[in-house]
């Protein structure tokens, strides 16, 4: 009894969890607000990433590419950064931030981004002296690190050029919520507003889900400004809700700014929301609204009906981002799930030490397998060994045919979730994103008895 | 002035060469617009990448054959789930990915033997498959490694097993178009040929160029059955590695996508003497043309008079019952090149459309001289179009439905404007009579979905906007 930490043993990957750093870099930019990033190299490594976006979100995002090709592999891509910055520019008016991303190619040709950089703000500041666009240096060659470390990777680079000096104290929070859904940025707005807080979260991502208008104006970006990130080095303090992905530039602010960073354990899951508020009220002095207390207890309320009854015992496996996946198996846990099998999709080497996991390792009771650097293949093979029964897959559509053909109720939950409609409004976060995590979970199963006839009948009363 | 400078492009005037608007009485043989042509940096082009071409449009289409791509693991995350090419033996293809996950360390000391681990460890992890095809990706072309020893290597240890190498990175050519090219001549030059099938029938064609979008291929396998002609192979869907290795068998090369596959019908004339039969799948005028041409080659026009009557009587009806309420909606295409000129007649002569602004993003010279001539005055033909120009031929032309992918889907959603997937189709086949009735049926539901009316109502009053005024 007990979890066990190991790694994949084949060099290879077989259906990948995580795309490549340049890929979680797109993300981060397009968070921001009049930002248009700009991926240097070949034109597949943006195409398919907005497509990727477009799959999740059902929306279309704008990223640039400098569609590298052989010449710039021989003789350098300088002069095709130029030229993508200053089109760029020149072609969209209200463009205030280009994030210049690197790839394999770009890395490996070994193009010098930040002389780039200097020159593109040259040029901008003599054919545009009334603009400011400020052109961002992003390190992020697909060999290294997966999507997580390229959210992280940009997010950090982005303070740090336009974050760069210190503001007058503003009495905001900063809010590092992570790669998460517009429906969870919504929800830790909300709370803020319920507490009184003057809260920013980096990035807003609320308008990831944006309207069909009347006068057919297009709301698709984010909201994140330049002045808000500049803002962000006065602020009373930072609250990092993912250790991987967006703590790195709490950590730039409070070794630069002295802006305090506080990491806390993602909130997924009851506990974890309490802890989380708990941080804030003692960050910001700032009760706990009686509001909070209420939505709580009606999540506990119809947590309660699920747990003991449908959920109990039940083995689970989770796959997706390694905040999401640890943070939902300690919610599995708060609702007598039993994690069995937890995939984290690339090889940093900080899992095995991350204290979340080594809190499982200690408390559980149960077999516990945490596979790093795993690929969907470390599940599916799981998955069809009869010694290893599995009762619930929770990941992103990617692994769907995992759950297919093995017949498994999988709830979708994480990024992207392409094969359900509408996920990424619902919030996963908090007491209320645990409360509708929960019954999508209790509704997949119910589908699954139907369709499986396997005491369906259980629920002609419930 | 037949070439069009649009006012988003001020500042990227070299754009004028790739666009143009048709006039009567004009030779446009004078004004084809520039294709094939480098990309401009910052644009927001359309455009994938040389191995997206290889991996994603042709091999990975095979539907028993593993896909290893010899890169970090983006390129393999990225070509997987983004294709609808269905296969009789549970869609394998559209299921896994494999990549060589290549890290920092592997760049700069060599990734050969983490290939050759992971060639051996695929085949090991799914030891029911025995065919693969490798491909080099941008940082692996780079640093210089040398495929084709290692596949050679395990090949000699692996004798049950056949490995092909494309070598085509991200940066090689200037779209996806060239990962075509250069997986249509390596196959040709290294497969075609090694391998002999058993003769069923005197009628034997290989069908190139179709890919199996949703069951096109499946669908046009009907006809071939009941024609009586035999199919080698297809290039390449619902296909196998061993049936693309006695193309040579052939009497026949049958044409559908010409930019895609073109290369591979020409070599095969060239190298063996098969003649290359060009045809377009979609809709009724053309299908029915196409049946005729391939049994005329054979000499049984009779079976397919035969044919094209049963389906016509079957289908025509249904189709007619769209086109009486599809006439004069107006249609823009913006796929990547051949579909331009599959479909600007065909949605026209059997369903009364009018296409008013088509965009490629990897069509060559040809794909724009067949799309120029078959389409109409007043139409806007670009190559490599961009996000902004989209935006403002949109205005242009005031399209009622785009065929376009689910990206470009969603940003016109926001103008009121539906899209159909060109690229995956919505709910296909659209190959084929019956084909041409399902895509028929999917852009009548898009351009008469009552939610576009909603959409443009605004509910505090005021100038009230309808349906149709969405795109006037």
């Amino acid at each position: 009894m007990g979890c066990e930490i190991t790694t994949k043993q084949r060099a290879g990957i077989i259906n990948p969890m995580y795309d490549c750093q340049p890929a979680g870099a797109q993300y981060a930019g397009i968070g921001v607000k009049d930002c248009i990033p700009l991926v240097h190299g070949g034109q597949g490594c943006s195409m398919f990433v907005r497509l990727l976006f477009a799959q999740h979100f059902k929306e279309n995002f704008d990223v640039a590419s400098t569609s590298l090709h052989e010449d710039s592999a021989v003789f350098g891509g300088h002069k095709r950064i130029d030229d993508g910055v200053l089109t760029l520019v020149r072609r969209y008016p209200n463009l205030r931030v280009i994030p210049i991303l690197t790839t394999c190619s770009s890395e490996v040709i070994g193009d010098d981004v930040e002389g780039a950089v200097a020159r593109c703000n040259k040029q901008i500041k003599e054919e545009f002296p009334d603009r400011k666009v400020h052109v961002v240096p992003v390190h992020t060659p697909s060999f290294k690190s997966s999507q997580v470390g390229g959210y992280s990777e940009c997010m950090q680079s982005i303070f740090k050029t336009i974050a760069a000096t210190r503001v007058e104290p503003t009495g905001k929070l900063n809010v590092f919520p992570g790669w998460v859904n517009p429906g969870d940025v919504v929800l830790l707005k909300r709370y803020f507003h319920e507490m009184g807080v003057d809260a920013t979260v980096f990035m807003d991502t609320e308008d990831f889900d944006s309207p069909m208008m009347p006068d057919k104006s297009i709301h698709t970006h984010g909201r994140t400004t330049v002045e808000d990130v500049e803002g962000s080095t006065g602020a009373i303090a930072s609250l990092a809700l993912a250790r991987y992905e967006g703590a790195s530039t709490a950590d730039y602010l409070a070794k630069e700014h002295d802006v305090a960073a506080h990491v806390v354990a993602t909130p997924y899951g009851i506990g974890n929301t309490d802890a989380m508020l708990k941080t804030i009220s003692e960050i910001t002095g700032k009760p706990i609204p009686d509001s909070l207390v209420k939505e709580r207890g009606i999540a506990l309320d119809a947590l309660q009906d699920l747990a003991h009854m449908f959920f109990a015992d039940k083995r689970v496996a989770i796959f997706g981002h390694p905040d999401l996946v640890i943070g939902l198996a300690q919610f599995c846990i708060e609702i007598e799930m039993k994690p069995v099998l937890m995939l984290l999709g690339d090889d940093n080497s900080k899992y095995k030490r991350d204290p979340r996991i080594l809190a499982l390792k200690k408390d559980a009771d149960w077999d516990m397998e945490v596979v790093c650097n795993a690929d969907l293949w470390e599940l599916e093979k799981r998955v069809k060994d009869p010694d290893f029964p599995i009762d619930l897959i929770l990941g992103h559509s990617k692994g769907r045919y995992v759950a297919i053909d093995a017949n498994i109720p999988m709830a979708r939950v994480g990024f992207p979730t392409f094969d359900r409609a509408g996920l990424y409004r619902q919030p996963t976060m908090g007491y209320q994103g645990a409360m509708l995590l929960a019954e999508q979970i209790a509704n997949t199963m119910f589908a699954h008895m139907e369709f499986k006839r396997d005491r369906e009948w259980i629920l002609n009363t419930w | 002035m037949p070439m069009v400078l649009l006012s988003c492009d001020k500042d990227i005037p070299e754009r004028e060469k790739h666009i143009y608007l048709k006039v009567d009485g004009e030779d446009s043989r004078d004004f084809l617009p520039v294709s094939n042509a480098q990309t401009i940096p910052g644009t927001l082009s359309e455009r994938g990448c040389a191995f997206c071409g290889a991996k994603l449009v042709i091999g990975g289409v095979l539907k028993d054959t593993i896909q290893m791509i010899h890169g970090p693991m983006g390129c393999a995350y990225d070509t997987w789930h983004t294709k609808r090419y269905p296969t009789d033996n549970g869609h394998f293809n559209m299921k896994y990915v494999w990549s060589t996950d290549m890290k920092e360390s592997h760049i700069v000391f060599g990734g050969e033997k983490r290939l050759e681990k992971s060639i051996n460890e695929a085949f090991d992890e799914m030891p029911d498959i025995k065919r693969m095809i490798v491909y080099t990706t941008c940082p692996t072309a780079l640093i210089g490694d040398d495929i084709k020893p290692v596949c050679k290597k395990v090949m000699s240890e692996r004798p049950d097993v056949d490995i092909f190498t494309v070598e085509c990175p991200g940066f090689a050519g200037v779209s996806q178009s060239k990962g075509h090219h250069v997986l249509n001549i390596g196959w040709i030059n290294e497969k075609v040929g090694t391998l002999e099938k058993n003769i069923t029938s005197d009628y034997t064609m290989n069908f190139i160029g179709d890919f199996n979008i949703q069951g096109d291929t499946q669908l046009l396998q009907q006809y071939w059955d009941r024609l009586g002609i035999q199919v080698i192979s297809h290039f390449t869907g619902n296909g196998t590695y061993d049936d693309l290795r006695c193309m040579q068998q052939a009497q026949l090369n049958v044409v559908n996508c010409a930019r895609s596959s073109g290369y591979i019908a020409n070599e095969l004339k060239k190298q063996y003497g098969i003649p290359r039969l060009d045809i377009d799948s979609w809709g009724f005028s053309y299908m029915a043309e196409g049946i005729r041409k391939i049994c005329a080659f054979f000499g049984i026009e009779d079976r397919g008079e035969a044919l094209i009557a049963d389906e016509t009587a079957k289908w025509k009806p249904k189709l007619d019952w769209y086109k009486e309420r599809l006439k004069g909606a107006r249609m823009a295409i913006w796929t990547g090149g051949p579909r331009l000129w599959h479909w600007t007649k065909s949605v026209e002569d059997d369903l009364g459309i009018q296409v008013v602004a088509m965009s490629s993003k990897f069509g060559h010279q040809e794909d724009f001289e067949k799309v120029i001539a078959r389409g109409q005055a007043g139409t806007y033909y670009i190559d490599d179009g961009n996000e902004l120009e989209f935006f403002e031929i949109i205005d242009l032309v005031k399209p009622d439905v785009i065929f376009t992918g689910p990206r470009v889907g969603e940003l016109v959603k926001k103008l009121h404007i539906p899209y159909v997937n060109g690229h995956g189709y919505h709910n296909g086949p659209y190959m084929g009579f019956e084909g041409f009735v399902n895509l028929a049926r999917d852009t009548y539901n898009a351009v008469h979905n009552p939610l576009l009316k909603l959409a443009a109502t605004d509910i505090r009053g005021g100038q009230r906007k309808v349906f149709l005024e969405a795109a006037e």
